[in-house]
């Protein structure tokens, strides 16, 4: 198990540096740098625009500007500057990333405990009408666009007189000191984020676990624990155990999705997460940051399936690592 | 204890007593029974980068330290664009118009230092004038001297409240770009300066500052920035305005900016009553307005006469020095440009694309500044007329047509070309489309060439298009777009070949340009170093007649400015002029 671990670290190394490259050359290859935005400024004259491309190496031929800038991270763990903020990409980062990781856990754990939920149910009552009406309502949500999604329900909220849209606070509570008023104004705007970001995921989770259900009840082991003179209740947790079993292993997947899976949601709901931010870096070229991101990200998969692989060991017995 | 308290107390009370305070306007304070406190509630797109304006290119800074944080020497009046007394309560200039002389109010710094010469000294050096200050202005505050040499202004200290400026030559627009520099605390700010590394003032205030280590002098001082979600500043007891009434401004006890990045959120937001005062994009308007007056709404939307540089005036462009030689010859022909504006449709684009909320008249300068706006151009503007310009294209020799009705050069090329136009904002596509359907009836083929917009940025900096649609934005003073409407500049860049762009910085061409090109250069170039108001005007008058006469560009129309605003301000709202009367510092809650 050890070696497994230690040799699996191992990879990441190449993988990482892999990754980096082919970021590079994505984002090099938008068209525009970080001061084509200010070629149109006539306060801005093209002497000084020539400076600051020197100031921010941009004048520097691409391959060269990326081993610098390796060369900072592997030798003094400084992962460049952002262009525009003049700060280092790593604390810019770092500011954003609590409410990130927040929103991010609580959708992801309404997702799942819905979905699970929902897909335990229709499977115990496959072909009924609350099964299908489970199903066509997972379908909905994961056919309406995040964004729009979240414009409608705006938009209703505000149609029946509610205010508390877009952000995480009203205004007044935005920056006081945690109260009781400020933790149920908080409840009254996050639902609406969890809804949202949720219900587009609910349906494809719902049917890998309905299936994967549908798979394990039908598998002889459970007919034989019925033989036995199991009571249902007990088949049941053995066949929800078995079922679980597929999911784990997406679940892995799931941990870059909480830091990148809300950007939309999160633009259109103005919430303080990482993802508008990443966003405007990307239209401002703001290359080290983007940059920087996207090898957090990378990691943060490759993490994320490591320990999905452990926790599948651990949980199923019948596979061995080798 | 209670001894130092009085001691601070009573030296308060003589900071406070000893300020010489500007006394605001009726035109902003109209009512005569203003209530004091209060929160003012204000939207910014993003967290601003920095609190040094000269360090930084980000607008949401630009927002927050323009008004209600810092002040200039000489100030625009919001509403009337005159030039007034700020931190400088007066000024001298000399007979031959080359030195200024200006005596400092008895002002303080937020934190109580008094405001002296040393700042204003000290800002211009490191900040103003420094090349490696990202967000310096050494364009505007260098003129050419009586030899044409290009030199620095100069400013000298002459005891605490007293500075002088020493200018090369006679400079018209000096007081209009001295109403953009904001003066910066010298006591705070020097110590965290490299001077050795004059790069360095592009990294103290930044966003990471605590913000009760910035002193101000503007209206507001910032207390809490919360990343991505809010700025709060509080009142700066020290701000040298009062109202006519003799009440300290501003009215306000804070000013909270939300972040908002999307723009549908900050209309949602102030729908929701959460912002009392924003531009809403035209798109908007009719919603809002509709809304509005259902009576329900908390808040009131005015269009107003544009007088602010944005939205951009669009325009359209034909590269003089295109490589197509037909093209070549055909677009710097008079008649060709003159049958293009014949065939441009203002009104169905005004309608069509700005749902009504745009003026045709705006060129170089907009009608509402009463300053330098010559309302000749209306009679020059050549209206819809697709039969003129039939006849101006069959008079160029384009009589021929193809099978398909295109009209064909005499060589028998058909007559075509591509129109560059980046993909947003929306607008400049729609144009596009109705100008290109036009063309079509006079026998013309239009390809559209829609791109990404930083693409499209650097294929007209490189000359590398045949004709375009862009957009600049408009100045209270012509001489702060030289850059863009003077030939043989950067951003003059239909015609290239009137600069020399092997030098640096690059030379004006002047045996490239047409007469009428070296007629505009030559105006430029006098206005710039003209006092006399009067003279100076005659000077852009007549650029604003040749714009419109030659066509080196063709304008198409201005969007409007729309503003919201929640009923429960006070001062706020239009004037009589249809102008907007808003500052942070006279608004008030009812």
């Amino acid at each position: 198990m050890w070696s497994f671990i230690v040799r699996r670290i191992l990879i990441m190394i190449p993988m990482m540096f892999f990754v980096s490259i082919i970021c590079f050359v994505v984002t090099e290859l938008q068209p525009g740098d970080f001061l084509s935005q200010y070629l149109e400024n006539p306060r801005i004259s093209p002497e000084q625009i020539e400076s600051l491309r020197r100031e921010l190496a941009l004048d520097k031929p691409a391959y060269q500007r990326y081993f610098m800038w390796i060369k900072n991270i592997v030798t003094k763990g400084d992962f460049g500057y952002s262009f525009s903020y003049q700060r280092p990409v790593v604390e810019l980062i770092w500011e954003r990333l609590g409410w990130t990781v927040a929103i991010s856990i609580l959708t992801i754990g309404f997702q799942w405990l819905f979905a699970t939920l929902m897909g335990i149910y229709s499977a115990l009552h496959p072909y009924t009408p609350i099964d299908y009406t489970l199903t066509v309502l997972g379908f909905v949500g994961l056919s309406i666009p995040e964004f729009f999604l979240a414009l409608v329900l705006v938009y209703l909220v505000l149609r029946v007189g509610g205010t508390a849209v877009g952000g995480l606070f009203s205004p007044q509570f935005i920056g006081a000191p945690m109260s009781w008023a400020k933790f149920v104004d908080l409840l009254k705007h996050l639902w609406l984020p969890i809804v949202v970001v949720g219900v587009s995921g609910l349906a494809g989770l719902m049917r890998i676990m309905r299936s994967n259900m549908l798979d394990v009840l039908g598998s002889p082991f459970v007919t034989a624990l019925r033989a036995r003179g199991l009571d249902e209740k007990t088949v049941r947790k053995h066949v929800i155990k078995n079922a679980l079993n597929p999911l784990v292993s997406i679940a892995g997947m799931e941990l870059p999705n909480v830091f990148s899976g809300t950007i939309i949601a999160s633009i259109v709901l103005n919430l303080p997460t990482i993802g508008p931010f990443f966003y405007n870096a990307l239209l401002n070229h703001d290359q080290y940051l983007v940059m920087a991101f996207l090898l957090f990200i990378a990691l943060i998969t490759q993490i994320g399936n490591l320990l999905a692989d452990i926790a599948l060991a651990l949980l199923d017995p019948r596979i061995r690592i080798s | 204890m209670k001894r130092l308290f009085f001691v601070i107390l009573a030296v308060l009370a003589c900071v406070v007593f000893a300020t010489e305070y500007a006394v605001e306007d009726e035109l902003l304070t109209p009512d005569p029974s203003p209530k004091i406190g209060g929160t003012l509630r204000l939207a910014l797109a993003s967290t601003p980068e920095s609190y040094l304006l000269y360090g930084t290119l980000d607008s949401s800074s630009y927002s927050v330290i323009m008004g209600p944080m810092f002040s200039t020497m000489v100030e625009m009046h919001p509403v009337t664009n005159e030039i007034r007394p700020a931190l400088a309560k007066s000024w001298t200039v000399s007979t031959d118009g080359k030195e200024v002389t200006f005596k400092l109010r008895e002002a303080y710094w937020s934190d109580g230092t008094p405001i002296t010469a040393d700042d204003v000294v000290f800002t211009f050096q490191y900040f103003v004038m420094n090349k490696y200050a990202r967000g310096n202005s050494i364009d505007r505050f260098t003129i050419p001297d009586e030899q044409g040499v290009n030199r620095m202004i100069e400013w000298v200290k002459l005891d605490d409240k007293t500075v002088k400026a020493i200018l090369p030559s006679p400079y018209g627009a000096f007081f209009t770009v001295l109403s953009h520099v904001y003066i910066y605390p010298k006591h705070k700010l020097e110590p965290l300066i490299d001077k050795n590394d004059l790069g360095s003032v592009n990294r103290v205030w930044l966003s990471n500052t605590d913000p009760k280590e910035i002193v101000v002098n503007g209206p507001f001082k910032p207390v809490q920035l919360i990343t991505d979600q809010k700025l709060v500043l509080e009142r700066n007891p020290y701000f040298w305005k009062v109202d006519r009434f003799g009440n300290k401004l501003p009215y306000f006890d804070r000013v909270e900016y939300l972040i908002i990045r999307d723009a549908e959120m900050r209309t949602a937001k102030f729908m929701a009553g959460e912002i009392d005062f924003m531009a809403i994009a035209s798109r908007d308007y009719p919603m809002l307005k509709e809304q509005e007056l259902t009576g329900k709404t908390p808040y009131v939307v005015y269009a107003t006469q544009p007088n602010q540089p944005t939205p951009s005036p669009i325009h359209i462009s034909f590269n003089f020095d295109v490589d197509d030689p037909d093209l070549r010859s055909l677009f710097i022909k008079l008649e060709f440009r003159e049958a293009m504006e014949y065939a441009l449709n203002r009104q169905r684009i005004i309608d069509e694309v700005f749902a009504g909320l745009a003026i045709p008249d705006a060129g170089l300068i907009l009608p509402s500044n009463k300053a330098f706006y010559n309302p000749k151009v209306e009679q020059l503007l050549r209206p819809y007329d697709l039969k003129k310009a039939n006849e101006l294209l069959d008079k160029l020799g384009l009589t021929k047509r193809d099978k398909e009705g295109y009209r064909l050069f005499p060589n028998g090329k058909r007559v075509e070309f591509n129109l560059l136009v980046q993909n947003s904002p929306k607008e400049y596509q729609d144009v596009a489309l109705i100008f290109a359907e036009d063309l079509k009836k006079l026998g013309i083929k239009v390809n559209l060439q829609i791109l990404d917009s930083s693409l499209v940025g650097q294929m007209f900096g490189a000359g590398n298009f045949q004709a375009g649609i862009r957009a600049f934005g408009n100045q209270p003073d012509l001489q702060l777009r030289k850059a863009i409407w003077q030939p043989g500049t950067q951003l003059y860049y239909w015609h290239y070949s009137t600069m020399d762009k092997t030098k640096t910085p690059p030379q004006p061409v002047l045996e490239n340009m047409l007469d009428w090109e070296k007629r505009i250069w030559e105006l430029f170039e006098k206005a710039q170093i003209e006092m006399d108001p009067a003279k100076r005007k005659a000077y852009y008058d007549e650029v604003q007649e040749l714009y419109h006469i030659y066509l080196p560009v063709i304008f198409v129309c201005k969007g409007m400015n729309i503003w919201g605003f929640n009923k429960t301000l006070g001062n706020a709202g239009l004037t009589d002029d249809s102008m907007l009367r808003f500052t942070v510092w006279t608004s008030y809650r009812k």
